[in-house]
Parts: structure tokens; sequence; C-alpha cells
């Protein structure tokens, strides 16, 4: 880690202007900057969602000229979305705005970022302008491998609704639930590793339920799974036979749940030993990196981006960090809970780098909290720690909710799920 | 683990952090494993962790909904509520699982950082 020079810090700030453009910048003290490294150091980060709105804001928080970069207004998140599909929740109530952010001093730019370029350290916006940074943090989420299964693609998804990204795709297949006949069945295509939210697809497959047995009782939920185990597997199996006895079937990979092709004409999901017809066809694809962080070469051969544990600076770009479900993390997994925390993490690193101080000793916690019914919680929890096999559990650490639990325990643990929801939208957008 | 436990034997038998930064100001810090943290907490390294605490318990300690607020509690009511978590005679849903991730001097570094927002 190197110390920016008083030289390096004239030059990137224009020499004789360098005072006013601190000004401009609203930092007050040149003196400060002067003593303490590149203070003028102007940060990018591409993609308000749990990662890039949290590094933004805690970047700030430091001290640090930040500009984010986001194409939506609003940000509507991905945890809870399962909860508007149950009926329980309306989109509002997982809908954030960016004015506390910019309040704070986070320069919001509504755009796209369309090009990365490392050498250069700028980046090209849709709008036409181009950004210059002195660190760049790309926090794009996920995108869909479209090619995974025979039949779909992102026009098909306007009849089978991944929903994996919320917003129109969650009122869709919201619509599709309320206008779906009693007695007809839910088919859930779950995502083969490594995908964002390990639970998701089963805490989905819960809610649907929920509101089928409320609604719609004869009907059927049918998840057809490439994999033969899945997360928080026995607290979720053991809750679904409790809340909703036989209305979800699982279908795992070894028992013909990889599903090969989808029929949108005649709603038909093809397995590998039978052929599925649903009244409403949820498909969530094999995943990759945000795509413009496949575009920037950030990624390796598996679709995601090596990074530097600590700072999850890029492996393969200096200058570039890389947080969220875009990187690899190690054990941590991709989870809105995981991309705050590694946020914070990268937003201290870049912030010791600018100031010239050492790179603190970072800490990582993930708790993925699951709703099988509204009184029904379920966690998984773990904290982490950087070791010579990078990012891992601390042993003796974390861990699921017990098996053996009262109803008052999952009905404190969901009332906690509340909680935690109304803590990180706080932490990362308030 | 060997280490781990070896360090915090030490810190709890009364080595100093005065004596505990002499001994490892030369070591440059990414040396280290994080995992068996021989050197003394610095206050980043304690922001890092803590800030994590606030995922759950609201920017600042300040919660929004049903997790308790953290803000305005004294660091000795944190150390003591955090150990008691770890050793179950507090009983807990989640905060067990997340209060065994940190040593005792993790725990005393975590309570002065979140005790410090005024
Ligand atoms: C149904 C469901 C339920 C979930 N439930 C939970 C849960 O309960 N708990 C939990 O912790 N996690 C949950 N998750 C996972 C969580 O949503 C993701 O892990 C999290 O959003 C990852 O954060 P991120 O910053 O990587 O990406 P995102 O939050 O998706 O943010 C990415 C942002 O980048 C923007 N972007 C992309 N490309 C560009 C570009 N070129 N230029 C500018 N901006 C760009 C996008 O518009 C978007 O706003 C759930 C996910 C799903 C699908
Ligand atoms: C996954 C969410 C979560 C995380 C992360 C978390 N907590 Fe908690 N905390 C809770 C919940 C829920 C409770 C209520 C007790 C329980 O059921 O676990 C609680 C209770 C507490 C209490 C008792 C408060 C009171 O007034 O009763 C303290 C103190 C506390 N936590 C400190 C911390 C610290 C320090 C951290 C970070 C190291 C932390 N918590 C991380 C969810 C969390």
């Amino acid at each position: 880690m190197s110390r920016i020079t008083r030289r390096d810090f004239l030059k990137f700030t224009g020499g004789a202007g360098a005072a006013s453009t601190l000004g401009m910048l609203g930092i007050s003290s040149t003196a400060h900057a002067a003593k303490h490294g590149n203070m003028g150091a102007h940060v990018v980060v591409v993609g308000g969602g749990f990662g890039g709105a949290t590094c933004a804001k805690y970047l700030k928080r430091a001290g640090i000229n930040v500009t984010l970069i986001e194409p939506s207004t609003k940000f509507v998140t991905c945890p809870f979305s399962n909860y508007v599909l149950g009926g329980t929740h309306k989109i509002e109530n997982i809908t954030h705005s960016y004015d506390a952010l910019r309040n704070s001093g986070v320069k919001v730019v509504r755009d796209t970022v369309t090009d990365i370029d490392a050498a250069g350290k700028s980046v090209k916006l849709k709008g036409g302008k181009t950004l210059k940074y002195d660190r760049l943090v790309v926090s794009p989420g996920i995108d869909f491998k479209w090619d995974a299964i025979k039949g779909y693609s992102e026009q098909a998804s306007q009849k089978m609704p991944h929903a994996w990204k919320a917003g129109p795709q969650t009122l869709l297949l919201r619509k599709q639930l309320e206008n779906m006949k009693d007695g007809g069945t839910f088919i859930l295509v779950a995502p083969p590793n490594p995908f964002r939210c390990p639970p998701g697809p089963y805490e989905r497959a819960s809610m649907v339920a929920y509101y089928l047995k409320n609604h719609k009782p004869k009907s059927k939920v049918l998840i057809l799974d490439p994999k033969d185990a899945f997360s928080k597997q026995g607290l979720f199996q053991d809750g679904w036979k409790k809340l909703y006895g036989n209305m979800i079937e699982w279908v795992p990979g070894k028992a013909g749940g990889k599903v090969s092709a989808v029929d949108t004409k005649t709603m038909t999901v093809t397995g590998e030993l039978d052929k599925f017809k649903g009244a409403v066809v949820n498909v969530i694809p094999a995943q990759t990196a945000g795509s413009i962080a496949l575009k920037a070469g950030l990624a390796n051969e598996s679709g995601f981006c090596p990074v530097d544990p600590k700072t999850f600076e890029s492996k393969i770009h200096k200058g570039i960090h890389v947080i969220g479900d875009s990187s690899i993390a190690g054990a941590l997994p991709k989870s809105g809970f995981a991309a705050n925390s590694e946020a914070k993490m990268c937003a201290s690193a870049i912030a010791a780098m600018i100031k010239g101080e050492p790179i603190a000793d970072v800490s990582f916690v993930n708790t993925c909290y699951s709703l099988i019914a509204p009184n029904y919680g379920i966690s998984v929890a773990g904290v982490y720690r950087v070791t010579e096999k990078g990012i891992a559990d601390v042993p003796g650490a974390g861990g699921v909710s017990p098996k053996e639990a009262t109803d008052t325990f999952r009905e404190e643990e969901a009332k906690y799920a509340l909680g935690w929801y109304a803590s990180i939208t706080a932490d990362t957008w308030g | 683990m060997q280490t781990v436990k070896s360090v915090i034997t030490w810190i709890v038998l009364g080595g100093s952090a005065a004596t505990l930064a002499a001994c490892t100001t030369t070591k440059p810090p990414a040396e280290k494993p994080a995992a068996a943290p021989a050197a003394p907490i610095t206050a980043a390294a304690a922001a890092n962790m803590g800030s994590n605490c606030f995922t759950c318990h609201g920017p600042e300690g300040r919660s929004p909904g049903s997790i308790p607020s953290l803000h305005g509690k004294t660091a000795e009511s944190l150390v003591k509520t955090l150990q008691d978590f770890k050793s179950g005679a507090r009983p807990s849903t989640v905060m067990a699982r997340h209060a065994k991730g940190y040593s005792d001097a993790e725990i005393a570094a975590i309570a002065k950082y979140i005790s410090s927002f005024k």
C-alpha cells in the first residue's frame, strides 16, 4: 500500500486549483489532506444496492469524496420480496429512495456504467459522460445465464417470471398467483450453485404455500431442483410438513429435478424423468456476476470475480474493488447481509489506503432469516475472518436455528426478521 | 486454534496492551491471520467488527425495529451481556451464535466502540 504523495495529490487536483477544488468537494482543510494523504481522492461506486449503497455511505462517513452511479431512482429489495408474493407486504414497504444518501453528501448519479477503463481509471456512462476515479467499487449484483435452460430467455421471463431481481418481476409473479385457479400447480425451478440468497427459493416456496393455503388450498407447490441439498433444509422441511402438510413437494437432482427445457406456450417444464405442467411457473436461472463486471474483465472462468479477501480489491484489475454478489468471497454467502458487511470492510480499507493509514483487520457477519410463515422464522448465522484459506467461518460460532424449538422461539425469530430488515435498510439507505 | 487460545490466556493473565503493542509494531499487519489476532485490537479493527452489529441493531446501535437498541449502553453492560450470551447464561435466539465469534478481548473492544456513540 503506497502512501499518496503531495505531488500526486497536486497532480490529481490540478496543481494551483487544489484548494478551490477541495472547496468544491466540500473538504474544509487542505492542510489536513496534505498531512493525512490524498483526501481529494475520488471514489466511484457502481450500483446502489446492498453492497454499493452501504459502501458509499461508509466511505462518506470516513470523509471520502464519493459518487454513486445507479440507474434506478428507487431501489426495491429482493429481501422481503417473497413476502410481497405471500401477500403480507406491499412493494412500497420494500422500496427505498436515495435521498438520505444524497443528503449525507454522497453524489448520486442516475445513470448506467457502460464501460470501465481500468488502465485509464475512468468509467463511461450511458448518458455520455466519462468519470475519473482514484478507486472504483463495483457492486452490480447478478445477471442470468439466459441460455442455461432451453426455451428460457429474457422475453420468456414475461410469461415465466424469475422474480430474482425485485420490482416489476415480483409484481408480475404476484399477479399470476392471484389469477391462478384453485387446484393448480405452482412450479419453482431452482437454480444451480452458486446463486444469490441460498435459502431464497425455499423461502419463496414457503410464502407461496402460505398464500395458497389461505386462498387456494387445493393447489400444490412443486420445486424442481438440480441440487441434492439446500440451505436450512431440515428446518424448512420440518416447517413445511408442520404448516402445509403435503402441499410443497421438492424434487432433488438425483430424483430428476434438473430442468433442461421450458415451453412458455404450453406452460410445461421438462425434467430428466418427467414433463410437468404448471399453472404458474417461476424459473430462477443460473447466475453470473453483474454483466458490467464481466464486460470489464473482472470475472474468472467461474463467472464471478476473484478478490483480495481483506480489501476486496480485484485480483485482476488493481484499483477496482468488487463486492456483493459479484465477488468470490470464500465462505460468505451471496446475501444482502454479506454484501453490507463486505461493503463496510471495503470502505474501511479504501479510506485507509487514501489516508495513508494501515489497513485494519476485518471481520464479516452474515445472518439469513427466512419466514416459513409470517409467525414462523428460522435463521442461519456466521461470523467470518480472513485466514490463509481466504474468508472462513469462525469455528464454534454461527449455525442454524435449533431443530427442536417452541412455537414461541419461531415466532421470536419471525419478529426479529422484521427488525433485521428495518435495521439493514436504515444502515444501507438511511 | 492453539495460538488463539494461548494469546487469549496471555492477555487474560495480565499481558498489558502496552506490552502487546511493543512486541508487535515491527510486524506488518497484513501477514497475521486475522482469526488469531496476536496484536492489540486497533480502534479501526474494533470499528470494523462493531459496525457489523449495526446491520441488526441499526445505525450506531439505534434500532428502528424490533431488535433492541444498543445505543446509550455502557461498555461494561455490553461486555456483561455479550459474555452471558456467549456462555448461555442468558438465553437468546441468535446472539449466542454471534457472541461465540469473538474473543474476550474482541468483545471488550467492540463494547468500547459501540458505547462511543453519543
Ligand atoms: C427473493 C430473494 C430474497 C432474498 N432475501 C434475502 C434476505 O432475506 N437476506 C439477505 O441478506 N439477502 C437476501 N437476498 C439476497 C440479496 O438480494 C443480494 O445478495 C444483494 O442484493 C446483493 O447486493 P449487491 O450489492 O451485490 O447487488 P444488488 O443489491 O442487486 O445491487 C446491484 C445494483 O447495481 C445496479 N447496477 C447493475 N449494473 C449496473 C451498471 N452497469 N451501472 C450502474 N448500476 C448498475 C443495479 O441497478 C442494482 O441496483 C435475497 C435475494 C432474493 C432474490
Ligand atoms: C442477526 C442479527 C444480530 C446481529 C448481527 C447482532 N445482534 Fe445483538 N441481538 C439480536 C437479537 C435478535 C437480540 C435479542 C436476543 C436474541 O434473541 O438473540 C440481540 C440482543 C443483543 C443485546 C442485548 C440487548 C438488550 O437490551 O437486551 C446486546 C447487548 C447485543 N445484542 C449486542 C450485539 C453486538 C455487540 C453485536 C455485534 C457483535 C450484535 N449484537 C450483533 C440480533 C443481532
